[in-house]
């Protein structure tokens, strides 16, 4: 099993694409954040003395939890990126019949798949790390003068965990889908068709606790904080909703790959 | 050893093999011809298990192919349908599959010099030339130094010098004790490399045994499989 995933972490880091958009996602994120450091440092200057502080206009909030809101936050919008990498990491296999020789190589399916899975779940995590530690440095520059302590505190790195669980089980779910439909285009096409459901609300427009079964929905609910965000589940209904995605998915996947030709 | 018995394959309604019978034995070049569709790579796909066999076995040394252990360290293949991603630079593309089968790294270097892409390893594969494709694929197929080869039209797009580096090799491979066998319709290339011939047509064995059974009361092999394949003469 160690060679086999070895092997698949080979394929994963020497595909020109698969950096590209690595170095996309981090290069976005990077500049995102940078620009928000100011509106932090000048949001944290203007802390109230009963402790609160004002994100967006009008509204005010405990500044603790407004900040690791804001930590979070930073970290979900880029990691929407990531179920699209998932799929190319799996789509790789259906251009130019590599998957045939990925059989020739490692003949029993499920052993295949595993491999697969565990090299793209460690290349995911660590960029979805990578992403969470580049917010917590540009948060760092923003509030450095007020409390820095916040951003290593457990309540903190708590959400962290939430972010790269969802990272990670999200864009599993997206490197499954492309198995099953054998197609990165398809794969993209469904991840961001389930993150538009999210985003237009027509699924919490039909009934909330629908939106809670959609990955982005139970991303939000895991990650978000229900003080502050019109939410439609709470954090461990949201992490086991991601979960249930990744799993039924790869284990759908799983089955085609038994099934079909190597084609 | 590579024994077929009594294979079958469906796709659908359509029978594309029906009762594939043949043996590849080792110290021996064994030809598979056949007619383009006659059901060549499906045997071999089968035999591989990159597809599902409707009926029959297809074994290596006595196992189906995935139940070996390190499979590319006993088998060798290059199919049509197996190839590198075209942006992967060749050197990673066997770098991850020596991995996979636990095979040295030195291996690498080694196979590259051998076909002769020592000097193009870091080229992407999509800069390559079909003659040099091939050779990726012989290299690919040599890296676990197996003890069986199996080539489908492994001299599809080289250059003279390369096809008769190819007919040297496989020539050399199997007087060394090990197994062969390699599918062409290239029939003179054929004829000058193997030692048995299975000729198949429309899923079919029409017939199998040395050279010189197949093409007896022929004036070559070219003139025997044409007799063969175009009236379906029947099993000899």
């Amino acid at each position: 099993m160690f060679s086999a995933t070895r092997a698949e972490l080979t394929k994963i880091v020497t595909l020109p694409r698969v950096w590209i958009v690595t170095g996309v996602s981090l290069a976005l994120h990077v500049l995102i954040l940078s620009q928000s450091v100011h509106l932090n440092a000048s949001a944290v200057a203007d802390i109230a003395p009963d402790g609160t502080i004002e994100i967006f206009i009008g509204e005010r909030q405990p500044a603790d939890q407004a900040i690791l809101g804001l930590l979070v936050a930073s970290s979900l919008q880029i990691s929407l990126l990531l179920p699209i990498l998932g799929a190319m990491i799996a789509g790789q296999e259906f251009r130019s019949r590599q998957l045939g020789m990925s059989v020739l190589a490692v003949p029993r399916r499920g052993r295949l798949l595993a491999a697969k899975t565990l090299a793209a779940g460690l290349y995911l995590l660590a960029l979805a790390v990578l992403i969470a530690a580049l917010s917590v440095a540009f948060m760092y520059a923003g509030i450095k003068d007020w409390n820095p302590d916040l951003l290593v505190s457990r309540a903190a790195l708590l959400g962290q965990a939430r972010f790269v669980a969802f990272a990670v089980l999200f864009a599993l779910t997206g490197f499954a889908i492309a198995v099953i439909a054998r197609s990165t285009l398809i794969a993209i096409i469904v991840t961001v068709a389930l993150i538009a459901i999210t985003m237009t609300q027509a699924a919490t427009a039909v009934a909330p606790s629908l939106d809670a079964l959609l990955p982005l929905s139970a991303g939000r609910n895991l990650l978000l904080d229900a003080a502050t965000n019109k939410l439609t589940a709470g954090p461990a209904h949201g992490l086991t909703v991601l979960a249930g995605w990744a799993t039924a998915t790869i284990a759908a996947a799983a089955v085609m790959l038994r099934r079909r030709d190597a084609r | 050893m590579i024994e077929i018995t009594g294979l079958g394959k469906r796709y659908g309604g359509t029978t594309v093999l029906r009762d594939v019978t043949f043996t590849a034995r080792p110290g021996r070049v064994t030809a598979f011809l056949g007619p383009n569709g006659a059901g060549k790579s499906s045997t071999l796909r089968i035999l591989l298990g990159l597809d599902a066999a409707t009926s029959g076995t297809a074994l290596i040394n006595g196992r189906p192919y995935r139940d070996l252990k390190h499979p590319l360290r006993t088998v060798g293949a290059m199919l049509d349908g197996a190839g590198p991603v075209p942006e992967r630079r060749a050197v990673d593309h066997l770098r991850w599959i020596a991995q996979s089968n636990r095979i040295p790294r030195a291996r690498l270097r080694e196979v590259l010099d051998l076909v002769g892409l020592g000097g193009a390893a870091r080229q992407r594969v999509k800069k390559y030339s079909l003659g040099m494709g091939q050779r990726l694929g012989v290299a690919a197929a040599l890296l676990g130094e197996p003890e069986i080869l199996v080539l489908d039209e492994p001299v599809n797009g080289l250059d003279p010098d390369g096809i008769r580096w190819v007919r040297r090799f496989l020539r050399e491979y199997a007087a060394a004790g090990r197994t062969v066998l390699l599918s062409s319709h290239l029939m003179t290339e054929t004829s000058d490399t193997a030692d048995d011939v299975v000729i198949i047509s429309r899923g079919q064995i029409v017939t199998r045994g040395s050279l010189a059974e197949v093409t007896s009361g022929y004036p070559s092999l070219e003139d025997a499989f044409f007799a063969l394949t175009s009236d379906r003469a029947g099993t000899r």
